[in-house]
């Protein structure tokens, strides 16, 4: 086959050359003062309205035309950016934008100003601006980005949350993307702990995105901090979630990615944190588990293995600061013996064959068991919660 | 003057048939509110009367149909308008005549066709204090289940006549064998595994509690709720009387015999609300909440079931009855049964499953369970979570006990309800409202702190606590004992299930 089409082989290998050499000259910095001065801010709020142009060839354009309000000549000239934002950027109106970003509160840092977060400085393709909603942004060594799966298990939930509130016993920040499932519960730990979350949408600064979420993020407008890339009234579009993701893994020291079935957005904002240099945790799973596949990845790739919330601490180095008070529990004989053969998740006449006993005379063991908080039933089987580990 | 009988929901209404014979152009009229049925027979007898060798008057004659306030439906009264007319041309004598009801539909050769509910009819004759009736031979064994009636089983028109005549003497017509059901062949020995199941069903039987399976498809739902039937409590005669009645009117009965078990009915899940609750043009039939009478009913997929037929479903289950409301009047059907729902746990059925992820988006699962929740739900004491088993599971697991011996157990069960209630009037503990369960369970001071702790601990609703209380009488009563213990309770904590969020089992 090669001998038939001499040319294809070195040319594409070429072509992939000129392209990594393309990388290597790609800008990553915004030029000094893209968005420097009252025009040029004005020029950046529209751009951030556009759909065709990625944050990666916004880069370009500035790179080639300098500031903001010359970007937003080319777009306008139509050369950057598609027809359609040609049309877009001349309809949009900077001072409408403006207003409706002072109705829902937010402020926008611009790249350059000092509300800019430095953290975002690392990535290959930093966002030129970023609306700000709620408390500023705690600084990076404050803050560890917790994500995982949206169809997360009872277990997963009960473990963000936990790091959620530990993190903010010890006086850490959260940042997560408010999605449901590992996301919503890590900003509902810490809030309940009294502490600091930031949560990145992935839609316009005003919208309440997931639906299942708009309670917990109206609820971080008040007492977190709410980040986007977007203005106001922008819809949420696929596209708009894994750019999300590497705010998300930029804003942290650390990722904790706690569960994650394959082909999940976990794996990109982790991969994110990895190219940024910031520490990985992941938790573990049964090999058979579809949403501990990311985790394990992560794992092969050097990713820091925790069994818990106890190991993050003491990676992080936070073990020293305020802990969680530990349960005593007064189990009576059989209680222990049952709680002991619960390590997975069990049926109930297996705990039964274990102890000896029917499935009358165990199922009222589970249940108490389950009443002080040490076992719950998924589907039918009994598994153990993480109090009984601690306990 | 001929008596015939039509029924009326399920219960025989006694009909009495005049005929007139005047001048005019031969035409048959029908009057005292005929339904479509009844008017069929008009054009039906004449060949019949023919056929069988006799004569029909040519002349003017006028049917009436008395009392005439009350609808008349169905075909049993073919029979009786042949006779009415023959009796009024003077073909046959009258003294017999006026101590026996008629019912049948009529051939156009004049031989008798089999007919749904005659067995309502024989009864409603026997109250009228009627010697005896005259039905198609094919119901002559439904109809002998009446104790202290003459019946005759006519194979024809002309059967009818010679009797009345004096010239035949019918053989005494014997009560049809007890029919048992197809079900009946399933056995719980058959199950393997799902112990936790097994006992609520057990449980089920026992305090005639409705049940809601929720599991992934092929965890053995349908299986298990085919399978509850066989371990209800025998029926007792004049229960078996009332669902052989239901069936006679719905046509369903075969050999004549009372129906000798319990009933198991599984209505597809695009059931329409007729079909359901009774109803159908013109003449009323028994819907599946009836013909599950004092037996099961099964709604395999209960999410996929239209909203209002599930709706429909409360009046039964709170009155154990069913009124079917026509232009005509209301009328009622006997509709006490045992629920069994089955349902998967979220769309796409694999919620909580340990091998499986699920795909469903959570609004989704909720729309989903809103369909499960409601009014309905209310009424279902025991919700069970079917696991699917994996082959490590099952394998080991030695076939069940047999129906028979877990039927020794429940009927024990059921009889100290019985006796404890006596005064009452409630046959089990499922039946119970609220506020006497609640006087009436003797609980232990044990029981009491647990369903407490269970109110904070497990978020026990008020409703929720009712349920398990009655269950856990229940569960009380198949050990015989007389106070309900802290791990009756604690057992019963483990039949209730939440479907409002999360997942299936945090919640009660």
């Amino acid at each position: 086959m090669p001998g038939e089409k001499p040319t294809e082989d070195p040319g594409h290998a070429l072509a992939g050359d000129h392209g990594s050499a393309d990388q290597d000259r790609r800008p990553t910095r915004w030029p000094p003062g893209f968005a420097d001065g009252r025009a040029n801010r004005r020029a950046l709020l529209v751009l951030t309205a556009l759909r065709g142009i990625t944050p990666r060839q916004m880069l370009e354009v500035a790179d080639r035309e300098g500031s903001a309000s010359a970007c937003l000549a080319a777009v306008k000239a139509g050369r950057a950016g598609s027809a359609a934002d040609r049309e877009h950027a001349r309809e949009l109106d900077p001072a409408a934008i403006e207003a409706a970003v002072a109705t829902c509160g937010a402020r926008f840092a611009s790249h350059g100003s000092e509300a800019y977060p430095p953290q975002l400085e690392n990535l290959k393709d930093p966002p030129a601006g970023l609306f700000v909603r709620g408390l500023p942004l705690p600084r990076r060594d404050r803050t560890v980005g917790v994500v995982g799966a949206r169809n997360c298990s009872d277990l997963g939930r009960e473990l963000a949350l936990t790091i959620g509130r530990d993190l903010a016993a010890s006086g850490m920040c959260t940042v997560s993307g408010a999605a449901r499932g590992i996301d919503a519960a890590a900003h509902e730990g810490s809030l309940e702990a009294g502490g600091d979350t930031v949560a990145v949408l992935g839609c316009g600064i005003d919208v309440g995105y997931p639906r299942g979420s708009r309670a917990l993020i109206a609820r971080i407008a008040e007492v977190g901090t709410l980040v986007s890339e977007y203005p106001p009234g922008v819809p949420p579009e696929p596209f708009r979630f894994p750019a999300r993701n590497r705010i998300v893994a930029a804003l942290g020291t650390a990722l904790v990615v706690v569960e994650g079935a394959q082909g999940s957005g976990s794996m990109i904002s982790a991969e994110h944190a990895l190219d940024l240099g910031r520490d990985v945790f992941a938790v573990p799973g049964a090999i058979t588990n579809p949403l501990a596949y990311v985790p394990h990845a992560l794992i092969r790739e050097g990713a820091t293995l925790i069994r818990g919330v106890d190991d993050l601490m003491r990676d992080l180095k936070l073990d020293g600061g305020p802990g969680l008070p530990r349960r005593r529990l007064d189990l009576t004989l059989a209680e222990q013996a049952t709680l002991d053969l619960v390590t997975e998740p069990v049926l109930p006449e297996n705990v039964g064959k274990g102890l000896g006993l029917s499935v009358p005379e165990v199922l009222p063991l589970l249940v108490s068991l389950e009443m002080k908080g040490l076992v719950r039933n998924v589907g039918g089987r009994f598994e153990p919660r993480l109090e009984a580990r601690a306990g | 003057m001929v008596m015939g009988v039509t029924v009326v929901g399920v219960r025989g209404h006694p009909v009495v048939v005049e005929a007139h014979i005047g001048r005019g152009l031969p035409s048959l009229t029908l009057t005292g509110l005929p339904g479509a049925p009844v008017q069929d027979a008009r054009d039906r007898i004449r060949p019949a009367v023919e056929s069988s060798g006799l004569e029909w008057p040519l002349r003017r004659i006028v049917v009436n149909l008395s009392p005439g306030n009350v609808r008349k439906d169905g075909p049993g009264l073919d029979l009786p308008i042949a006779m009415s007319v023959l009796a009024a041309s003077a073909q046959v004598p009258g003294d017999r005549l006026a101590r026996f009801a008629f019912a049948g539909e009529l051939s156009l050769k004049g031989s008798t066709v089999s007919t749904p509910g005659v067995l309502s009819m024989a009864i409603a004759a026997a109250k009228a204090g009627l010697e005896g009736v005259v039905v198609p031979a094919a119901n002559a064994g439904e109809a002998a289940l009446v104790d202290g009636l003459r019946v005759v089983g006519a194979a024809g028109l002309a059967d009818a006549v010679r009797f009345l005549r004096g010239a035949w003497d019918p053989p005494v017509a014997v009560p049809g064998q007890p029919q048992q059901a197809r079900h009946d062949a399933v056995d719980f020995a058959e199950v393997r595994g799902q112990a936790q199941a097994r006992r609520a069903l057990e449980i089920a039987a026992s305090g005639g509690h409705n049940v809601l399976m929720v599991g992934s498809p092929g965890a053995g739902k349908t299986m298990l709720a085919r399978r509850l039937a066989t371990i209800l409590p025998g029926l007792s005669r004049e229960e078996a009387v009332e669902v052989t009645q239901l069936h006679s009117v719905a046509g369903l009965l075969e050999g004549g015999g009372l129906v000798g078990s319990r009933p198991f009915r599984s209505p597809h899940h695009s059931i329409s609300l007729p079909a359901m609750l009774g109803g159908g043009s013109g003449y009323v039939r028994p819907g599946e909440v009836s013909l599950a009478h004092h037996g099961v009913l099964f709604m395999d997929e209960l999410t996929e079931f239209r909203r209002d037929a599930i709706e429909a479903l409360r009046q039964p289950l709170e009155d154990g009855r069913v009124v079917v409301t026509r232009m005509v009047g209301a009328v009622e059907f006997p509709a006490r049964f045992t629920l069994v729902a089955a349902a998967n746990p979220c769309p796409c059925g694999y919620e909580g499953d340990p091998k499986r992820q699920c795909r469903c988006l959570p609004h989704r699962i909720q729309l989903y369970r809103q369909k499960l929740s409601g009014p309905l739900l209310d009424r279902i004491d025991i919700r069970l979570i079917v696991p699917r088993l994996s082959k490590k599971e099952l394998l080991g697991e030695s076939a069940g006990e047999p129906s028979a011996a877990i039927r020794e157990r429940v009927e024990e069960a059921r009889a100290r309800q019985r006796d404890r209630y006596a005064s009452l009037g409630y046959p089990c503990n499922a039946q119970l409202p609220g506020p006497v369960a609640r006087r009436e369970a003797r609980m232990s001071q044990g029981a009491h702190e647990v369903l407490a702790q269970a109110v904070d601990a497990l978020a026990l609703t008020g409703r929720g606590f009712d349920r398990a209380l009655k269950v856990a009488r229940t569960i009380a009563d198949l050990t015989s004992a007389v106070e309900v213990s802290a791990d009756h309770v604690a057992e019963a904590l483990s039949y209730r299930m939440s479907l409002s969020e999360g997942s299936l089992a945090r919640a009660g």
